[in-house]
């Protein structure tokens, strides 16, 4: 099912996805590609579907309809009624890997240090040496300035410390895109910019991006796009110069005022 | 008649004693292993998508928790073969028909104290492995499971110990534990003080051990950076 690559072959593309639990729609019809290096960040008001969409993004959620393509490849994981449709499990969690996830609650693996956190991806994914794997890990640590709390357990670091572990464990699978679900929404105030921190100095390396996220002042320096979503839509994507200061559709101008 | 505390003596370090105890640790170590198997199995199955496991795991529970040990037992040992006949062979030994009672009865116990385990661990924890590309059985092994067991500990060691006392049950099928040795003494020279005396310094001694190893296992799941040998996550197994 491989497409022609390009260029311009995006690295995640959505068309039409739809989500509902039960009754509810979460997703109606959400269509969004990222191209290689690219950033966006999603804003919009609680309850919008920007985190379901995330989660149907990192092959977390089954979609009810629409098409999701990563690198090309079809990866649509359909669990529409009866029939389920879409790649086994080996081939999902492979695709999964390839779209590592950061949590707001970093969910880090309260049982493995913070350099062990980081290998047990590539050692059990990716079946890479142990030896090697903890070498990768120790590089990553000290990418996100963690080098010395490598044998740190989760409960023994900070916030900030936990989340910047936890990009390294997404880093460690070497995802063709990272997904961030309000990674600084569970830190205190102080904490939030080391993180940030981090997310920048990805951006500058080149990292394709879709981070949800309320860090208005991050999506403004590292944004390439800003996706304004509302009642499981997309109902406006710019630039941050153009998204800020003017805001075409009446329901972002709305939330600007309120979260300004 | 005074406590002769050379009776006592003599009964606390015979051979007798000592077997009983073994046999006594013995049935309660396996039976408690293959409770803990045969629980996870059931936990598993009680949270199935598909209801008649669910409905057969918690009939399980209900029905091993309902009916007493003792009831269970002796069901095993005298029920059983009558209905079964191949179980009316020599094989089919007192010790065997113990464990197979406690393991099962047991197992209804460890099935809910395992399914509040799982339920204790954080559904963050499953998206996480699932993100990195974890199948689910790695994640269950590798991230569940450890986090599992660290809650259950306490619980589990609290069934050990009862377990450990329900062998005494195994007496009315001859099983020679502890209590069986005790009695068969008492009946040839009725010195009770001093053979119940034994029989408890005995069982004493086992809790206490099980209490320090317990500890110790629990030290093991702490986590915490000073103490680093303690189970280097699942990576090295």
């Amino acid at each position: 099912m491989r497409e022609q690559r390009s260029p311009h072959t995006p690295i995640v593309k959505t068309t039409e996805v739809r989500k509902c639990y039960g009754e509810l729609d979460v997703l109606r019809g959400v269509s969004l590609s990222v191209n290689q290096g690219q950033v966006k960040v999603i804003v919009g008001p609680s309850g919008s579907g920007k985190s379901t969409f995330l989660r149907c993004l990192a092959l977390l959620e089954p979609i009810d309809a629409g098409h999701i393509t990563l690198d090309g490849d079809e990866v649509t994981w359909l669990a529409s009624g009866s029939r389920r449709r879409g790649p086994g499990e080996r081939a999902l969690a492979i695709h999964r890997s390839e779209v590592c996830m950061v949590f707001q609650h970093f969910n880090l693996f309260p049982h493995m240090s913070a350099l062990e956190n980081v290998m047990v991806g590539p050692v059990h994914v990716r079946g890479t040496p142990k030896s090697q794997a903890r070498q990768e890990a120790m590089t990553l640590l000290e990418r996100v300035q963690l080098s010395n709390r490598a044998n740190h357990y989760p409960h023994e670091l900070s916030g900030g410390q936990q989340q910047r572990a936890a990009i390294a464990r997404a880093l460690a699978m070497r995802p063709k895109v990272m997904l961030f679900d309000e990674p600084t929404s569970a830190l205190d105030a102080e904490l939030v910019r080391e993180v940030i921190d981090v997310m920048e100095e990805l951006v500058r390396e080149g990292m394709t991006m879709v981070v949800v996220s309320h860090e208005l002042r991050f999506a403004q320096e590292a944004a390439d796009t800003i996706v304004m979503m509302a009642n499981g839509q997309i109902i406006e994507e710019a630039p941050p110069g153009q998204f800020f200061t003017s805001p075409q559709h009446e329901r972002t101008q709305q939330f600007l005022r309120v979260v300004k | 008649m005074t406590f002769d505390w050379g009776i006592f003596a003599d009964a606390l370090t015979s051979g007798a004693y000592a077997r009983g105890a073994m046999v006594a640790i013995s049935v309660a170590a396996l039976a408690q292993a293959t409770a803990m198997v045969v629980g996870l199995l059931i936990a598993l199955l009680g949270r199935s998508p598909i209801l008649p496991l669910r409905v057969f795991a918690w009939g399980w529970v209900w029905l091993f928790r309902a009916v007493p040990t003792l009831l269970q037992l002796l069901f095993v040992w005298n029920a059983l073969p009558q209905l079964i006949p191949s179980l009316r062979e020599n094989w089919f030994t007192p010790f065997l028909a113990a464990w197979l009672t406690l393991s099962i009865n047991e197992s209804a116990y460890m099935a809910e104290i395992i399914r509040s385990g799982l339920n204790a661990v954080d559904t963050g924890q499953t998206l996480a492995g699932k993100t990195l590309g974890l199948r689910s059985g790695q994640i269950f092994r590798i991230v569940i499971l450890p986090q599992m067991i660290r809650v259950i500990i306490p619980a589990t060691g609290n069934e050990f110990i009862t377990l450990l006392k329900l062998t005494a049950l195994a007496s009315v099928i001859s099983l020679r534990e502890l209590l069986t040795v005790t009695s068969q003494q008492v009946a040839v020279n009725f010195r009770f003080a001093e053979l119940y005396g034994a029989a408890t310094v005995w069982y004493l001694a086992i809790v206490s051990i099980f209490i320090v190893l317990q500890a110790r296992i629990e030290r093991h799941y702490q986590w915490s950076s000073e103490g680093r040998h303690a189970l280097s996550g699942a990576l090295n197994r």
